[in-house]
């Protein structure tokens, strides 16, 4: 067996959050397919993708979790954020109402991930300039007053989409340079090398196993 | 030792520079693994300041080349809970096994006796010597990072040093590398055949019906074939016809018949025992030839009681499941309900047991296994012939026409029960009913005409039968013992082929690293079910199909605040389990309404391991019943529930409106019923009725028709422990139990809390209930009913557990502190109704 069967040295978890129809899971097919997909169901559940990049040499696993935008499922996917090292924020600059929703969106990524998470706000849908209804400079001022980064991109044309995974990326990885990041402490979100699965432990089973037999007249 | 040295050195680099690795030891066997998994590890003896920890460590090499090869499986901290000892194995004196223990956990080692795994052992032993002052929590703090760093391995995610027992998913995100794993056990059940190869073993297996007498010899059953069998099945009914047995379960008979069996198996063979099961006095052992025992794993067992609320267990169904080598077989042993007539009932035992039986861990149901041998007293009898007619057919030693009015064989023909199980051809006479010590078929008034009544039965591949038979010689009980020998293929795992096919599949994965996502698609993500009603149960399906390349191993998970992975009203099956590649999986909604409930609504998280997780939302509305309404709101709904409008219901429930009956309405025609029409009938709450009965009780109460309702007696009496049993609060409230229980040896004390602390309605109804109860009493020399019998089952009842348990485990102080209200007059206690 050869031992260099994994190729990259860290893990990163992200999340995508954002309300319904922003294009969170168009923006991580663009990413992990390079393609765009004109009609897309709405995620019911949480999506899982993956894609290995490199930063500064590294390479780096990124594990992408696209969870539902729909407000009947929100108290369930509050339970994915956990254990982020990025969340990637979205609304769509097409539809005021969804950009209105950062600032809850914004809390819940605050109180359920660790102050180290890098968030990345993603203005989508920027290929729709005549339908604008959120200008780039309020949102990038909302981005500088929450100490967020920032771009607007379009997951159908692929603008900036692999600036945003990247970029967060990047700062994940100076993080940990940097030593901010504790990577041995909870829930950073990002692994030092990937561990094999866990295989069949011990279990209630077997004990019971040993019961019986322990327990037998015989 | 410069080897070791440089284990040490690469175990030393998976660790922080303040952790030192103190002792190692590589290739230590991980023993009662399941299936062909590598069960190879290293253990590392891990010291952080005053403290140690043992780290069980899987490796991709042994020896470990680098760090990136290992991963950290088990953390046990070496606190109090910490022990550990060494235990030699017979006949082999080349290993030893090297146990460890914590708290409930109990991880065994094969381990090669050398300086290596003595160094170690001693290490463990001094280490754990050196206590420091005290073990405080907060010196085991360093092992807290190892939690979530390896998310992928769940045991390192449940809180350190409290290993629960089952392991607890939830909504989270869950490691990924799991496909890995998929895809190579998938990849290795594709290749089995290339490393297995069918081994036949010879099956026993017996059936008899005791009628509660003590034991004699088995010789002449049990070893009455040449060749000793490799396994044996033994199973009985009736062991015990105590009332002891059938409250409690409780019987000394059970030791004294599994002593009759070991004395009497083949003596050219030594055998263990691998699991005994009984419940009241179904009892089933399955022993195997000891040559073969080290081969058994993953033992199971359950048991399903059918009887009145799955409660009162002298009928229902035990089971055993293993897996012997890599092939799993389950043995299930029965005694269906009594009654010529009644194969109905027969049919939906059967059924009850099947869908009852849950081996916990292994979510596995009975048909899942390779091999099933069902054996029992089914109970079916012989209809459309005269008794007469049957003995003469008999004594031409013509069973052909007996056969064909066997209700079994004719049951079975229309598909109602064990359709797919095959059975030998029967050339023995009935072996039902017997006088006792004799050979002569029943000649007591009843002349009961003879029967089939004990079988067995078999599904899966490989398995030829070759006897089936009955005993006559064996003559104490009413029923003669049946038996078939099996000669069955098991499939037997080569390990070294085994190594081999592991190897290669590894190496392809390596080239197919991350390319592989599990993918599923649901065909709906709404499951929403029609008027749901008490005792209705209603299913919806979904289907799950794998649309990626991938084995899909699914299964519901637990969000981070529920206590399971679905309300109590839903039953998912299965909940977890795997498909492969183009395949497709059923999975069953089942509700069942137990609770005053509005409407139902819940979002499930059915979770791919290795992949995505998908919401399905469950919702539905629901219809009320008098069965789970509170008492305080049917004394004060002036009409039956189901024709009030929604503000008088809402009058109803407030406490403030009038009471309008002194005792519920429903509740007074049930016990009327009874008190017309059941008081001279024999186990009257004894027998469990069909619950289509149930049903049209519910609506006659709930719509609160005029007409009389005519169903069978047992099916009221059911009814009425039903609506005890299900009232949105117990009769008794549960702040009170303990005070029950406590007052229980004394009569003027139980008294007190009925007058004293039990709110007026309450105690009107516990009243009522017991003059009903003493009604019945007076009447037990037609209707055979016992105080200790009805001050069990009601005293559990009334005071019934806030989590509903389908275990015969009566509670005694219950059934005590009922006991005094039924062999008391409390007339004086009852509060005359002001106006009704
Ligand atoms: N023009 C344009 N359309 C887009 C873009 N991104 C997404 N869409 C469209 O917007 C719709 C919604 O996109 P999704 O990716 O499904 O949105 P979502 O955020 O995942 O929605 P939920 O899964 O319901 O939370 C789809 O019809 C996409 O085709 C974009 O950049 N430009
Ligand atoms: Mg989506």
């Amino acid at each position: 067996m050869s031992t260099g069967q994994y190729n990259y040295s860290y893990i990163f978890k992200y999340i995508i959050i954002g309300d319904m129809g922003v294009g969170k899971s168009c923006l991580l097919h663009q990413f992990t397919e390079k393609k765009f997909m004109a009609d897309c169901p709405h995620t019911i559940g949480v999506e899982f993708g993956t894609r290995i990049i490199e930063v500064a040499g590294q390479k780096i696993k990124l594990q992408i979790w696209d969870t539902a935008g729909q407000e009947r499922f929100r108290a369930v996917t509050r339970s994915y954020y956990r254990g982020a090292a990025g969340a990637l924020m979205v609304y769509d600059i097409t539809r005021r109402s969804t950009y209105n929703h950062l600032s809850s969106w914004l809390t819940d990524t605050r109180t359920l991930t660790n102050p180290s998470t890098v968030i990345f706000l993603i203005g989508n849908k920027c290929d729709l300039e005549a339908q604008r209804d959120v200008t780039y400079e309020e949102a990038k001022q909302f981005a500088d007053e929450n100490g967020l980064m920032f771009v607007e991109a379009s997951a159908k044309t692929g603008q900036n989409v692999e600036e945003a995974f990247l970029e967060t990326a990047r700062k994940i990885y100076q993080s940990i340079q940097d030593g901010r990041l504790d990577l041995n402490a909870a829930e950073s979100g990002v692994q030092h090398k990937p561990s094999q699965p866990g295989r069949n432990t011990l279990n209630n089973d077997q004990q019971q196993n040993r019961y019986n037999k322990d327990n037998c007249a015989c | 030792m410069l080897g070791d040295q440089n284990e040490l050195n690469v175990v030393q680099s998976k660790f922080s520079s303040n952790e030192l690795v103190v002792a190692v030891h590589t290739n230590a066997l991980l023993l009662e693994q399941e299936g062909w998994v590598d069960n190879r590890r290293i253990l590392a003896l891990v010291k952080h300041e005053f403290s140690f920890a043992l780290f069980v460590i899987l490796s991709v090499n042994i020896p470990p080349v680098s760090f990136s090869d290992l991963t950290i499986e088990r953390i046990i901290p070496l606190d109090e809970c910490f022990l550990c000892d060494t235990e030699p194995i017979p006949q082999d004196y080349q290993n030893i096994i090297f146990n460890i223990y914590y708290k409930t956990l109990i991880l065994p080692f094969k381990v090669e006796i050398s300086t290596e795994s003595s160094n170690f052992a001693s290490e463990v032993i001094t280490a754990k010597e050196v206590k420091p002052v005290e073990y405080k929590d907060c010196i085991f703090a360093w092992l807290d990072k190892y939690k979530d760093l390896d998310k992928i391995v769940m045991d390192l995610n449940e809180k350190l040093g409290d290993f629960p027992l089952t392991r607890q998913k939830n909504g989270q995100g869950q490691g990924i590398s799991g496909n890995r794993e998929s895809f190579l056990k998938y990849q290795l059940t594709l290749k089995e055949p290339e490393f297995t190869h069918q081994q036949e073993f010879t099956i026993f297996i017996g059936t008899w019906n005791v009628n509660g007498q003590p034991p004699t010899a088995l010789r002449k059953w049990l070893s009455c074939d040449e060749e000793p069998p490799d396994i044996y099945a033994v199973g009985f009914q009736e062991l015990d016809l105590r009332k002891e047995a059938f409250l409690w379960n409780e019987t000394t008979r059970e030791e004294e018949w599994q002593k009759a069996v070991m004395e009497a198996v083949h003596p050219n063979a030594k055998y263990r025992c691998v699991a005994l099961v009984r419940l009241v006095g179904i009892q089933l052992v399955v022993l195997i030839n000891s040559k073969h025992y080290q081969h058994v794993k993953n033992v199971a067992i359950d048991t399903v009681g059918t009887g009145i609320l799955g409660k009162m267990g002298n009928k229902g169904g035990v089971s055993v499941r293993f897996e012997l080598h890599n092939t799993s077989l389950c043995f299930v042993n029965s005694h269906l309900a009594a009654h010529v007539e009644e194969y109905e009932r027969r049919n939906q035992d059967y059924h009850d047991i099947n869908l009852r039986t849950n081996f916990r861990r292994h979510p596995l149901a009975i048909r899942d296994h390779d091999q099933v041998y069902w054996l029992g007293d089914l109970n079916y009898r012989i209809t459309d012939l005269t008794t007469d007619q049957v003995k003469y057919y008999l004594s031409k030693s013509n069973l052909e026409p007996v056969l064909l009015a066997d209700q079994l064989n004719q049951q079975r023909i229309l598909c109602r029960v064990l359709q797919d199980y095959q059975e030998g051809d029967i050339t023995f006479i009935p072996t039902y009913k017997y006088d006792l010590n004799s050979d002569i078929f029943d000649t007591s008034e009843k002349a009961r005409a003879p029967a089939w009544t004990d079988r067995i039965l078999w599904r899966g591949k490989g398995i030829y039968q070759s006897a089936y038979r009955s005993h006559m010689e064996m003559r104490i009980s009413d029923h003669k013992p049946v038996s078939a020998l099996f000669k069955s293929q098991i499939s037997v795992i080569d390990q070294a082929k085994y190594r081999k096919v592991h190897e290669e599949v590894l190496k392809r994965m390596d080239k197919l690293e991350n390319e592989f996502l599990p993918q599923v698609t649901i065909d709906s993500t709404e499951v929403t079910f029609e008027l749901v009603k008490f005792r209705e149960a209603q299913y919806k399906d979904i289907i799950i199909a794998n649309t990626g390349q991938v084995l899909a191993e699914f299964e519901f998970i637990r969000k981070p605040n529920d206590t399971s992975y679905c309300k109590e009203w839903l039953r998912i099956t299965p909940y977890i389990g795997c498909i492969k590649p183009g395949e497709k999986c059923d999975i069953r909604f089942e509700v069942n309404l137990e609770q005053p409930l509005e409407e139902l609504y819940d979002i499930l998280v059915l979770h791919l391991s290795g992949g995505k997780d998908m919401f399905i939302t469950v919702s539905g509305k629901c219809q009320r019943s008098c069965f789970t309404t509170s008492i305080s709101t049917l004394c004060r709904a002036p009409i039956p529930l189901l024709n009030l409008n929604p503000d008088q219901l809402q009058h109803a429930e407030t406490q403030q409106s009038p009471v309008l009956y002194s005792v519920p309405r429903e509740l007074w025609l049930l016990v009327d019923h009874l008190y017309r029409y059941g008081l001279k009938t024999k186990e009257l709450f004894e027998l469990n009725a069909l619950n289509e009965d149930i049903v049209r009780i519910r609506d006659w109460l709930d719509w609160g028709s005029l007409d009389p309702i005519s169903v069978p007696i047992h099916a009221v009496a059911e009814a009425l422990l039903l609506f005890l049993s299900y009232t949105k609060d117990p009769i008794i409230p549960y702040h009170l139990h303990d005070a029950c229980i406590a007052a229980s040896s004394n009569y003027q004390s139980c008294k007190q809390i009925i007058v004293q602390k039990l709110p007026d309605l309450e105690r009107n109804v516990f009243l009522y209930l017991c003059m009903f109860l003493q009604e019945l009493l007076k009447h037990s020399n037609e209707n055979g009913s016992d105080v200790k019998t009805l001050a069990t089952l009601f005293g559990d009842i009334l005071l019934r557990d806030p989590v509903r348990n389908s275990r015969p485990q009566a509670n005694r102080g219950k059934a005590s502190f009922l006991y005094h209200f039924l062999v008391n007059d409390q007339s004086c206690l009852l509060i005359v109704p002001n106006n009704k």
